[in-house]
């Protein structure tokens, strides 16, 4: 699952002192979460006395006798919802920590199971304790608190493009598929219900109406279950935003056939006047729920415009706005999660191009941080209700919805493809097929709808949130577990997990204006000919009102080409110490040229640049370019659970011997150079030493490349992907902080002997914005240059 | 099909057209429709002019070079049969019907669109695309929104990413590869009406 686990993990499994604390300590919580209900029962009620140091035993009435003073005493009724969040927000993460160090295990089975078993445990921990389990998944606090992180985290990072190009796949699969499933299954189980005329159960006081609300709450594809199984198995970008997308569109027709069979089972009838009302709902539920999104999204990016100044409050007004859309969706009956996913798509490629790279990586790590403990919390709450719920198990009933669930998800799927194909240039294949239909798994959403209904309305409540229950168990057991070998044995292609190149970038743009010229030339008003209009029009009046300054005119090409050239100049920096690389001389030359309004003394990095006559500089680039031949791909899975995959964390030990050689490599050339006299410091410099024993030693083989030559690993960003970095701002904030503060941040000075002419290097400032790489990496390799900085 | 038949009498070569390129009858129909709204004067041939009256394709920033890939070097006019050849690169790559005497490589196969994607870079066809000529397209698309330098900047490094062989210009081998990841068959191709 991840790669990284595999490098830090100890060989065995938990039993090494570390992790069998751990396990202790995860116990210890547990008693302690079910033990603590038991103390707080015991203390009567006086939940609201807030008498500092009180005992527990108060209420003595108004004769109030001299106690002595308390010095210590236990109040807790006054932390106690505080404390439970907190308990279980604890027991949740603690929960992943385990996973993660049992190494085989979460290779087979997949978190969102394991975190299930272990709410069955807790909910039966706190059952034999004898209390009362707390009604955890409650559906205010779900819908409120718990879904709104994952479905920002799943919008903000939604691959724009491959979503827009299925579009209307994914649109016929989430409208037609789900009412079709809801239709099917709770028409079919009506029919089921009242087959049996034999012995009368309590089946047959089955209406049609709360059937067909029950088929409406359990055929939903559940966007958690779908992301959570999903990422683990890698499969490709097609399929995974097929049944995602599905996933988050379906929720516009599960929130209004609910609201409708809700309504109409009050009054028991329903007429063709409903039926139409009902459309015209739903219209009003998806696009008003689009709209509201991306009102919120527009005021989100135009208030990043202006936030220059105040850079530490930059990502609390992107999940702010982002969760007023929500719940301005939700207070109108609207569609939240349509909301939400609007907002979050409309607002990044404009608050990305306005805030610093620092705050863009808080909201990554923030996004990721929430969305994960939701859906751990999600699924062990699914687990304690499971324990906690009273249960009304009908044999009949049960597997009748499971199988039909099946079957019905299963015609859809292939019914649909069907006619979608007629109008797809790439067709869905059967594998496609059976995959989007295996994969639609029911989950938490749909138990919380359950969980939701009156009793007074639906006698049979219980019998309901049971099937339901079995249902989502069912998929998310048995599907989950399974997708992941099955797709092996399918042999489903998988993710292309390398990032772009520049090369690929500057095709696809071409071939994007090809397509459009040749859909002007046939008259034909296609995909691509919308796409360039919307495009011209973002470009000629939105970016100007949503972007500050001169970024609002900066072409796509150039900042992909810029964030690549970043994250290489940083990556060679960090690593070589003091190596300047005289082919990234016209990247400087283009970097002062980005900012044309800044006064002509401020230089974003100052690197030191001899002046080389011409001739020579045409053989460094020749021998420099050999060197940068080897752009290898990184190949990295986006994957929540590993985050950002560092690339600056792996291998940096190879990145330090090379670095070493090019150090070599230099020493050729500064002979070359008749501008110093003496030459460069042998290649195991202080700087590489302290560099070196900080890294990784694990991480400290060599690949073998060509051993004359040392290959440069480079890792390229795609503006798509969740990695890219966004450093343009830090460097120019660099370089305001030049011209303030002369000595401010790390200072590497490149290997000098006390001879050399001092005046032909400058020391070479670097301000801290290499805090990007992972958390890790950060207390690594900035310790030892910032000694160095602080030797000089 | 009897009218498609009748319709498609009075189209040059369509008979022809049909077995070479994988249009149906009615597309090549609805193309020839088109062809005789472009061809203002009525010669039954385009010259560029007509092209470039097509709205939208002067904004296009290689509008110049997709026409020009209609007329190669030599060629004033563009007759119809040539006109469906050429667009016969976009159709989907899976409408292939087995012809009897197709040629080696259909237009539409993936190699087929890469090849006259290819031949849009390389102006002088000499097989490669050389830096300039890279700079051409870049300077193109990016117009003035960028200096001199970074252009350089921008080809240079894609030659060098690219540049397998290391002779300083991309081969079609290489432009190949560096776009192996893409779905050329999805990306370059137009959904004709039927």
């Amino acid at each position: 699952m991840t790669s990284r686990r595999g490098s830090h993990s100890p060989a065995g499994f938990g039993k090494s002192l570390p992790e069998r604390g751990l396990l202790l300590l995860v116990l210890l919580v547990l008693l302690e979460g079910s033990v603590l209900p038991l103390g707080a029962a015991g203390s009567p009620d006086t939940s609201h006395h807030t008498k500092a140091g009180n005992s527990a035993g108060n209420g003595t009435g108004n004769v109030t006798h001299k106690k002595a003073f308390p010095v210590l005493s236990l109040d807790y009724h006054h932390i106690q919802t505080p404390f439970e969040i907190s308990l279980w927000v604890l027991l949740a993460s603690l929960m992943k920590l385990g996973f993660h160090l049992i190494p085989r295990l979460s290779g087979i089975v997949p978190e969102s199971c394991l975190l299930i078993v272990v709410g069955l445990m807790v909910g039966g921990l706190i059952k034999l304790a004898g209390e009362e389990v707390p009604p955890v998944l409650d559906s205010q606090f779900f819908f409120l608190c718990l879904l709104p992180p994952i479905i920002l985290d799943a919008g903000y990072f939604l691959p724009i493009r491959p979503f827009m190009e299925n579009l209307g796949t994914i649109l016929i699969f989430a409208v037609i598929g789900t009412l079709w499933n809801a239709f099917f299954i709770g028409g079919l189980l009506y029919a089921v219900c009242q087959i049996q005329p034999a012995n009368p159960s309590n089946l047959h006081q089955l209406e049609l109406l709360p059937c067909l609300l029950f088929g409406s709450i359990v055929s939903a594809v559940d966007p958690v279950a779908v992301l959570a199984v999903f990422e683990e198995i890698h499969i490709n970008e097609l399929l995974h935003i097929l049944v995602f997308g599905e996933s988050l569109l379906n929720d516009a027709v599960t929130v209004v056939l609910y609201h409708l069979f809700e309504e109409f089972s009050e009054v028991g009838t329903v007429t063709v006047l409903d039926c139409v009302l009902g459309i015209i709902s739903f219209l009003v539920v998806a696009c008003g729920g689009v709209l509201v999104g991306a009102i919120y999204g527009i005021l989100a990016a135009f208030t990043s415009r202006f936030t220059s100044h105040t850079r530490v409050i930059e990502p609390l007004f992107v999940f702010v706005y982002s969760y007023m859309a929500y719940l301005s969706a939700e207070m109108f009956h609207l569609s939240g999660i349509m909301a939400l996913i609007a907002c979050g798509a409309v607002m990044r490629p404009y608050v990305e191009a306005n805030i610093s790279h620092k705050s863009h990586t808080t909201i990554k790590y923030f996004l990721k941080m929430w969305s994960s403990v939701s859906e751990t919390l999600i699924f062990i709450f699914l687990g304690v209700a499971t324990v906690d719920g009273k249960h009304d198990w009908n044999w009949t009933f049960v597997t009748v919805t499971v199988i039909l669930c099946l079957v019905a998800r299963v015609i859809g799927v292939v019914g649909l493809t069907y006619m979608i194909n007629k109008f797809r240039i790439v067709k869905l294949t059967t594998k496609d097929q059976f995959i989007i239909a295996y994969g639609g798994l029911r989950g938490a959403i749909a138990f919380s709808l359950g969980f939701l209904l009156k009793k007074e309305l639906f006698p049979l409540r219980e019998m309901f949130l049971t099937a339901i229950i079995t249902v989502i168990f069912f998929t998310v057991f048995v599907q989950g577990m399974t997708i992941k070998p099955l797709v092996e044995l399918l042999a489903v292609k998988k993710k292309q997990e390398a990032k772009r190149s520049i090369n690929e970038e500057i095709h696809t743009q071409f071939l994007d204006h090809l397509l459009t010229g040749i859909e002007d030339i046939c008259g034909h008003y296609g995909h691509h000919h919308w796409k360039d209009k919307l495009n011209r029009f973002n470009k000629k009046y939105v970016k100007k009102c949503l972007i500050a300054g001169e970024r609002s005119k900066e072409p796509q090409l150039i900042a992909f080409y810029h964030k690549l050239e970043m994250k290489q100049a940083i990556e060679l920096v960090e690593s070589g110490g003091g190596v300047k690389m005289p082919s990234a001389m016209p990247s400087t030359v283009s970097m002062q040229n980005i900012q044309p309004k800044k006064p002509p003394l401020a230089k974003p990095v100052e690197r030191a640049l001899p002046q080389l006559p011409k001739g020579r500089e045409e053989e460094i680039r020749k021998i420099l370019r050999s060197n940068l031949q080897r752009t290898r791909q990184r190949l990295r899975s986006y994957n929540r659970h590993t985050l950002v995959a560092d690339p600056y964390e792996d291998g940096l030990g190879d990145l330090l011997i090379k670095k070493q050689k090019m150090i070599e490599l230099e020493k050729k050339i500064k002979d070359m150079n008749n501008y110093l006299t003496v030459p460069a410091a042998p290649p195991d410099s202080p700087t590489m030493c302290r560099a070196r024993l900080a890294s990784d030693p694990q991480a400290y083989h060599t690949k073998s490349v060509s051993d004359s030559v040392p290959a440069i690993q480079v890792d390229l960003a795609s503006p798509q992907s969740p990695d890219s970095v966004n450093m343009m701002d830090e460097f120019r904030r660099a370089g305001q902080q030049q011209q303030q503060q002369e000595d401010q941040g790390l200072t590497m000075r490149p290997p000098s002997r006390p001879g050399e002419a001092g005046g032909a290097r400058d020391p070479q400032k670097l301000t801290r914005c290499l805090s990007d790489p992972g958390p890790s990496a950060d207390e690594e390799e900035d310790e030892p240059f910032l000694e160095e900085a602080k030797g000089d | 099909m009897g009218s498609n038949s009748s319709n498609m009498n009075h189209i040059p070569d369509g008979q022809q057209l049909l077995q070479d390129t994988g249009f149906s009858a009615a597309q090549i129909i609805r193309l020839y429709e088109r062809f005789e709204f472009l061809d203002k004067d009525n010669t039954g041939h385009l010259r560029p002019e007509d092209l470039e009256t097509v709205p939208d394709l002067d904004m296009n920033p290689i509008g110049a070079r997709i026409i020009g890939a209609f007329f190669p070097p030599g060629k004033e006019t563009l007759d119809f049969g040539s006109f469906v050849r050429i667009l016969a690169h976009f159709l989907p790559a899976d409408s292939n019907r087995t012809r009897a005497g197709a040629q080696q490589e259909p237009a539409n196969s993936t190699t087929g669109k890469l090849r006259f994607a290819f031949q849009l870079y390389d102006q002088d066809r000499d097989g490669k695309i050389s830096r300039d000529e890279l700079l051409q397209v870049l300077r193109s698309m990016l117009g003035l929104q960028v200096t001199e330098e970074q252009l350089q900047c921008i080809a240079e490094r894609a030659i060098q990413e690219a540049d397998a062989d290391k002779d300083d210009a991309i081969s079609f081998d290489e432009f190949r590869k560096s776009l192996e990841k893409v779905d050329i068959d999805h990306k370059m191709s137009i959904r004709f009406l039927r």
